[in-house]
């Protein structure tokens, strides 16, 4: 326990007579070490007892502080993502094959990624997470693995949603880059409540606006 | 909440996990960045408004922490945590700004002025007991309220808080002290 001077002495509230500040550490500590002389002393329980109510009202009051903030001004917004998006993360260029020597022909990483998250985007049940591409992709025609972390909605079948979750992979990446796929690695790592799921109560409201009224 | 919802055919990217929008946004996709913030992005300005005692200090630490965190979002082991790295980072750019104002302005009249964030909504609380400890805490001086919002709110140790404010442990123990003196008297009647 510490008892150094801070001064604050001088608080000791309503007859009590240790300190605030040591009060708040004996509650920081769970009241252990028991103290019978704050134990057994109606007018330190007091203190306590009121220093317990402010600090549990904490968190209510970020949560009211939020509430209060009722939107996002959407020029604010839009300033953030003017801004994050010059932050590129491009990665890696790939090569395509059929570009001759004289005039280079590439697909960033990066956009390689983004037609991984389409692809999820489109199969139902699916939520890409991250995607790595293993091997090197600057030498065309070089085998490649993607290694792919997926979220699945609540109540899917992973079999199904995987192997549709293949498929559109395999179509876009065969339609948009010259990437020679040997391995496409899916880690399940996460769950998600699914958008399309009627049970999920908690989408009432995102969902609004797409919702149809039967 | 954020103009057009990323609505995909598998489902709403808003259903997404922490994880796997912060799995997303180390890969660059700011779609996902932007639910985050549509998430988090009031929390955030709530607890900054709190911190600076001002609206407009709030929004430009929020934009601040948010760009920074993009910028730095692969350093973030577990995307689950996503929250809780967010309101560090607001806390800490907040107490940056405030420590600035404080070394170039002259009196810190300023800095304890009435704060400006009493709308409607926080005169329509004024009558409970969270509108009191919300007044209470507006009436304390801003080391004190800085102190007692990153303690309560934030969940810093003491030594961090500190490090923050940039001063000892013994004056942050002495302004928590004050502070909660002052916060317990004034919420006497509301026992």
């Amino acid at each position: 326990m510490n008892d150094d001077e801070t001064g604050s002495e001088q608080l000791a509230p309503g007859g009590c007579a240790h300190g605030i500040d040591a009060l708040s550490d004996y509650l920081d500590h769970d009241m252990q070490p028991a103290d019978p002389t704050i134990d057994d002393s109606p007018e330190c329980q007091r203190v306590l007892r009121s220093l317990r109510r402010v600090r549990s009202l904490a968190a209510p009051l970020l949560a009211a502080d939020e509430a209060a903030v009722t939107t996002l001004d959407q020029d604010w917004i839009r300033g953030i993502m003017e801004n994050i998006g010059r932050e590129a993360k491009a990665g890696r260029d790939i090569p395509f094959a059929a570009a001759d020597d004289s005039a280079a022909l590439v697909i960033t990483e990066g956009t390689v990624r983004g037609l991984v998250r389409g692809a999820g985007d489109r199969t139902p049940g699916i939520l890409v997470g991250r995607c790595v591409l293993l091997g090197d992709v600057a030498v065309p025609g070089e085998p490649i693995t993607l290694r792919v972390t997926v979220s699945i909605g609540w109540g899917r079948s992973v079999a199904e949603a995987v192997a549709q979750f293949r498929e559109e992979v395999a179509t876009s990446l065969r339609q948009h880059t010259d990437l020679v796929v040997a391995g496409l690695d899916i880690v399940i790592d996460d769950l998600h409540f699914d958008a399309d799921e009627d049970d999920a109560e908690d989408d009432a409201e995102t969902a609004e606006g797409t919702a149809d009224h039967e | 909440m954020a103009s057009t919802p990323a609505r995909t055919p598998g489902g709403l990217l808003e259903q997404a996990t922490d994880r796997t929008l912060v799995e997303r946004c180390v890969d660059g996709d700011t779609r996902a960045f932007q639910v985050l913030i549509t998430r988090y992005g009031r929390m955030m300005k709530a607890y900054a408004m709190r911190l600076t005692r001002s609206a407009a200090d709030a929004d430009d630490v929020v934009q601040e922490a948010l760009i920074s965190a993009w910028k730095r979002i692969d350093t973030l082991d577990d995307g689950s945590m996503v929250k809780s790295w967010l309101m560090r980072i607001v806390s800490r750019r907040a107490i940056d700004l405030m420590r600035q104002r404080k070394d170039t302005e002259s009196t810190d009249d300023a800095i304890i002025e009435a704060p400006e964030h009493d709308g409607p909504e926080r005169k329509a609380e004024a009558s409970s007991q969270l509108g009191a400890l919300s007044a209470a805490l507006d009436r304390l001086p801003a080391g004190q309220q800085q102190a007692w919002v990153l303690r309560e709110i934030g969940g810093y140790s003491y030594e961090e808080i500190a490090e923050q404010l940039g001063q000892t442990v013994a004056s942050v123990r002495g302004s928590l002290a004050r502070a909660r003196a002052t916060l317990v008297r004034e919420m006497e009647g509301w026992r």
